[in-house]
């Protein structure tokens, strides 16, 4: 059975994507950050990882490059609503989902889903990743 | 003359008036003296000399010893010498003709000069010999024929020197006039520039050397007073327009910015719903799996899907009205206005220690982009130039190269530089040099993001304290339909 590991600081968007993928007929774990994760994944690996990009404490770019880094062969889907990430701060207008997900991409996530999504849209991400990326 | 009410007519006919009062009276006594003393010297020539013959006549002639025919000959004097007295005095013996004037009954010696002896007489007495006899003719010559003829050239002399003097000083005023007139017309014109009005030429159509030469220096002088004056004016105006341009740029810049305000907001909310309906979707869409087809449950739900979609548009609009989502909506996009608009923008936040210089080419083909997210780009790349030079004056660079089949836009900067350490970095997403709280670390990196999904490649250049390049390549449309380089702008 497929093992995927899901990151989000959202718990209802955690168990929404655990259930749909439960149902799915894959052993769905979830964590709330990335740090966390990392632990996990030593713990017990994944063939899957579904991550958001903005979470307070490690981030979702930042998750990638080290997931990339020590485990070479998952595959790795990001997630993201887009929205910025500072108020007060200097920010172009142009920090978009696009741009928050091309900066994913470019990271080492094998394919990116736009928040919201459906099931459908969800389940063929990861069977997509899992046809194609990775090793 | 001082006086400083004089004009120069006025002066020069004076002149010559002063002048003519001293010399014609001068004139008028010299030449009436010649005229005179001519009259009188032909008077008394004529004269004696006629006496002369007369008194030969007698001392040769038959005459002498015949009264009849001196009187004759004594009648010929008064006749053709203009004589009024004519006598022939010899011993007691008188004769005396009888056509002078009756009234003159002395005759005197021979008067020395003309105009003597206080009538208008001139007498000539000559001895005469004859056959041993002494005689006396004594004629007295009429002197107002003479005297008339000498007033009458005086007065014709008197004549033509007041007609002289007349026609002098109408010359004098005419040629004083003549020349005042440009003189006039400069003051005129010099008045007119010395209250404002600069437009007038100094020209004035003389023939006078010193006074086309003075126009000419003059009109040099006010060209270059023109000069002067517009340059300032034009100062004046560019420094005006600068200043409208400036509040203009201003305002633009707080629109911009409340509407990055109000984008940023809209994100954050569009994040916030994105993540609600996340749960929402796959919960509900979990729970119609359980359901039977055909129970209202299932239904029920079906409608929370449906309005889950709608929330989804919703917030999806929004983003695309804030400018924050939407797709990049790429479109052949003339990259010299893009940079044009973005500097003046950065131009009016840039402080003045930051010098911003452009070379742009004036052939830039059009590239694919999205003309906002490219703006935000170069606007971006110029803050952290900006940035790189902080509290040092500096030269920030944005070129815009037209090097096929690329369009190159570069943004340079002479601030500190990077490290190798550093340019590995750059691009990754949270990743900032600046302390805490100054930088989100997404700039550069959203940077990247955008120059990605235009299809075009970023590179930097850059060494410690020499300063940093980026470099954007830009793919040139194949075939755009359109000839490079004459993209619309705006």
């Amino acid at each position: 059975m497929r093992r995927i590991l899901v990151i989000d600081d959202e718990p209802d968007v955690r168990d929404g994507i655990k259930r749909v993928l439960d149902r799915a007929g894959f052993s769905v774990r979830t964590v709330d950050n990335a740090t966390d994760a990392m632990l996990e994944l030593k713990r017990l690996a994944a063939d899957v990882i579904i991550t958001d990009i903005i979470m307070p404490k490690l981030n979702g770019v930042e998750a990638i490059d080290c997931i990339v880094r020590e485990f070479p062969m998952v595959h790795i889907i990001a997630i993201s609503g887009g929205g910025s990430f500072d108020v007060t701060g200097y920010q172009p207008a142009a920090i978009t989902t696009t741009a928050y997900l091309a900066a994913a991409k470019r990271a080492g996530a094998h394919c990116i889903l736009t928040k919201p999504f459906e099931s459908r849209e969800l389940i063929d991400a990861v069977e997509q990743v899992m046809g194609t990326g990775g090793a | 003359m001082a006086r400083l009410n004089a004009t120069f007519t006025n002066f020069v006919t004076v002149c010559v008036v002063a002048i003519h009062l001293v010399l014609l009276p001068a004139l008028y006594f010299g030449v009436g003296y010649v005229i005179r003393k001519s009259h009188e010297d032909l008077f008394v020539h004529h004269a004696r000399t006629f006496a002369r013959v007369l008194a030969d006549e007698f001392e040769v002639g038959a005459a002498f010893d015949s009264p009849a025919k001196t009187s004759d000959l004594l009648d010929l004097a008064v006749i053709h010498g203009e004589a009024l007295y004519a006598e022939l005095m010899n011993g007691d013996r008188s004769v005396r003709s009888a056509l002078g004037s009756p009234d003159i009954t002395e005759a005197r010696r021979t008067d020395l000069s003309f105009a003597t002896g206080g009538d208008d007489l001139y007498f000539v007495v000559l001895p005469i010999e004859h056959a041993g006899q002494s005689a006396e003719l004594r004629v007295g010559f009429d002197e107002r024929p003479t005297k008339e003829r000498i007033q009458l050239a005086l007065n014709r002399m008197l004549f033509l020197l007041a007609v002289y003097l007349g026609t002098a000083i109408a010359a004098a005023a005419y040629l004083s006039n003549r020349l005042s007139r440009p003189i006039r017309r400069l003051q005129d014109v010099s008045r007119s520039i010395a209250s404002g009005n600069y437009a007038q030429a100094l020209q004035v159509n003389t023939g006078i050397r010193e006074l086309h030469d003075l126009a000419t220096d003059l009109e040099a002088m006010r060209r270059e007073l023109v000069g002067v004056n517009d340059r300032l004016r034009q100062q004046i105006l560019e420094k005006e327009i600068s200043e409208s341009s400036r509040d203009e740029l201003q305002k633009q810049l707080r629109h911009r910015q409340r509407l990055e305000t109000v984008g940023t907001l809209a994100g954050g909310i569009a994040h916030e719903f994105n993540n609600v309906l996340v749960p929402i979707i796959l919960f509900t869409e979990a729970a119609m799996q359980d359901l039977p087809r055909d129970s209202t449950s299932r239904g029920d739900l079906e409608r929370v899907m449906t309005s889950a979609r709608r929330a989804r548009n919703v917030v999806q609009k929004i983003l695309t009205f804030s400018h924050v989502l939407g797709d990049t909506a790429l479109a052949p996009t003339d990259l010299r206005s893009v940079v044009g608009e973005s500097i003046t923008l950065f131009a009016a936040l840039a402080p003045p220690s930051i010098e911003i210089r452009t070379e742009i080419d004036s052939d830039v083909p059009l590239v694919r982009a999205d003309a906002t997210l490219a703006g935000d780009v170069i606007v971006n790349l110029c803050t952290n130039a900006y940035q790189a030079m902080q509290g040092r004056n500096g030269v920030l660079t944005v070129g815009l190269k037209n090097s096929p089949p690329h369009v190159e836009l570069s943004v340079t900067d002479t601030g500190h530089g990077m490290d190798q350490a550093t340019v590995d970095r750059i691009f990754e997403p949270f990743f900032t040099t600046r302390p805490v709280g100054q930088g989100t670390g997404l700039g550069l990196a959203v940077v990247h993001g955008i120059v990605e999904s235009f299809g075009a490649a970023i590179a930097v250049e850059t060494r410690p304290g020499a300063g940093t390049t980026f470099r954007i390549l830009f793919p040139i449309i194949k075939d755009d339909g359109r000839s490079g380089g004459t993209a619309p702008s705006n």
